[in-house]
């Protein structure tokens, strides 16, 4: 008590002499810090530590901007209600103090111009929001669950809690939690799937920040799971052709009279695989036999599309077969494989045009391929013709140095013949 | 039996005689062959792996426009932006590696296979793409641009 007492008189010394007193407190915690820091009880000391990382305390904010309290007090009546002190904020709380900065276009804007200041109003859209202002309940995420609480970072700083590759980790503290998560009769199998997917693979390995994590499709303030009618909307804000071509397709109509999902139907929702030409047709494991057979119209549609696609495929392999075969015996065949390119655009191209499940759509994108790739694989045929021509020329020449050589040898022992009879 | 030899040696010497002139000749066409197959410039140019002469002149391309030209075995892309510079990037999508085309109504480049967007820096600024295009340095010398890789 005696040494906290001190700590106290000497932070208000320093305080009176070196800092003005109107920016006390605002200072990465001035007098708050200055004790908390070497308390005992890590409870309250570690908050302190934390803070002088915090980008609130990097801007010059101290903690009475969200505790209230009188920072200049070295006394405890610092933290007395009469001077604003609003203690460890809590549920709506916790929100309204953020709200009151966050909220604030013209104060934002100092800061952040390009900040966004819909937090809490989207806050209060999400599950979240709503189970915490009408039903009260203690256990949703407010602003510090996610953003932590005296160590806020940026979301583009790495160490970040909202930082994109470890957005899944902040979400899944509750949502993987199936004893924390028991009342909600949810699922919590999300972040292990989503882990499977290849979003996740795409963050982790090819190091794609630009892939969607969990706020992405559901919503970062206002999170919640999207509607079966505009699921097809989410993930169209990456997959703009194949949303567009789905959207306009017989399934989207269908889909919603049924009552399902749009792309989850087919890619599921958070374990998304990579793609193959596989999930089309008719036959393990293609997607379409949820629903098709091999004889209905749709099926036999399906079997066609994937029948295209693999004659593209099988195309283009072919012809990037012989192009490599003399490519590696040191044919130029640069126009040949520019060529292909064109054709490997195509199947990319069909790939997407899939979405339109329409034969005559997929055929359009084909067709060009086909064209392309053909054109690519004569180019392989003739350089493999010109390597065989040069084998053989130079074959030949060697045949006619060796027949020139021993007409030589046969032409001088001649002579050599002629002049010894002469002698 | 000497008469009989010495017409074997004159028929031997005349047949050796077009023997080493048949196969002197040939050697000759041997080396010429290929020779002037070397000195006959090829349908298409070959480019080196840093850098290409395009076939068309400063003077053909149309404002805001763009063209896909060959880098090697590779698309290129050549723009003349709005503000008039001439600048090349490589015309692969950095998503899955379709072609690239330049889109004057909204001076983007843009891959029409699944809506990616670069700027007219090569920056990726909307849709999938995970990385920029490579930009390429332009010269122009007399009637002819030439392309190549920048570093």
């Amino acid at each position: 008590m005696r040494a906290t007492l001190r700590c106290f008189l000497l932070s208000g010394i320093v305080a009176i002499f070196f800092l003005p007193l109107t920016v006390l407190g605002q200072q990465q915690g001035g007098n708050c810090a200055a004790c908390h820091q070497s308390l005992p009880d890590e409870r309250l000391a570690q908050p302190a530590k934390l803070f002088s990382g915090d980008i609130h305390a990097i801007k010059g904010f101290g903690c009475v901007s969200c505790h209230g309290g009188d920072a200049s007090d070295p006394e405890m009546s610092a933290m007395s209600p009469a001077k604003g002190y609003i203690g460890k904020p809590t549920g709506t709380k916790i929100v309204e103090v953020c709200g009151r900065c966050h909220s604030d276009a013209n104060f934002m804007r100092q800061y952040n111009p390009a900040l966004r200041v819909d937090q809490v109003t989207e806050y209060y859209t999400s599950v979240h929001g709503r189970r915490l202002k009408e039903l009260g309940d203690p256990k949703v995420a407010t602003c510090s669950s996610c953003h932590h609480t005296h160590a806020i970072k940026a979301p583009s700083d790495p160490r970040s809690s909202v930082h994109p590759l470890h957005v899944v980790e902040t979400c899944g503290a509750c949502h993987a939690n199936a004893e924390y998560m028991k009342p909600y009769k949810i699922p919590t199998d999300q972040v292990d799937k989503y882990k499977k997917s290849v979003h996740w693979k795409m963050m982790t390995t090819k190091g794609d920040l630009s892939a969607p994590t969990c706020n992405d499709c559901h919503g970062n303030h206002g999170a919640a799971p999207p509607g079966i009618s505009w699921v097809g909307n989410i993930c169209g804000q990456c997959h703009a052709v194949n949303g567009e071509l789905f959207s306009k397709s017989r399934h989207a109509k269908v889909f919603i009279q049924l009552g399902i999902p749009g792309c989850a139907t087919c890619h599921d929702n958070h374990q998304i695989l990579e793609t193959s030409d596989n999930l089309l047709g008719t036959k393990e494991p293609a997607v379409c036999r949820n629903c098709h057979t091999g004889e209905d119209p749709g099926g036999k549609s399906a079997a066609a599309m994937r029948a295209m696609i693999d004659s593209l495929r099988q195309e283009n392999d072919k012809a990037n077969a012989i192009l490599v075969r003399a490519s590696h015996a040191g044919m130029e065949v640069s126009q040949s494989e520019f060529d292909l390119n064109e054709a490997q655009t195509a199947l990319i191209k069909s790939r997407a045009a899939i979405h339109a499940f329409s034969v005559v759509t997929l055929k359009k994108e084909i067709d060009p391929g086909l064209k392309a790739s053909a054109k690519a694989y004569a180019g392989g045929v003739k350089a493999l013709d010109e390597l065989n021509f040069r084998r053989r020329w130079v074959a030949l020449s060697a045949l006619i140095i060796l027949a020139l050589v021993v007409g030589l040898v046969l032409k001088i022992r001649q002579m050599e013949g002629g002049q010894k009879n002469r002698e | 039996m000497g008469e009989r030899t010495l017409k074997e040696l004159i028929d031997r010497r005349n047949f050796l005689n077009w023997f080493l002139g048949t196969t002197a000749g040939a050697f000759v066409l041997s080396i010429l062959y290929p020779l002037s197959r070397y000195l006959i410039p090829p349908q298409v140019g070959e480019s080196t792996a840093r850098s290409v002469t395009l076939s068309v002149k400063p003077q053909e391309v149309k404002a805001n426009t763009g063209q896909i030209f060959r880098f090697g075995s590779q698309p290129g892309i050549l723009i003349d932006t709005p503000d008039g510079q001439l600048k090349a990037f490589t015309a692969t999508c950095t998503h899955l590696g379709c072609i690239v085309q330049y889109r004057s109504d909204i001076n983007q480049i843009w891959c029409a296979c699944h809506n990616g967007h670069f700027d007219l820096n090569g920056k990726n600024v909307e849709g999938p793409p995970p990385k920029p295009l490579e930009e390429y340095a332009v010269n122009v010398r007399g009637d002819q641009i030439v392309v190549s890789k920048k570093g």
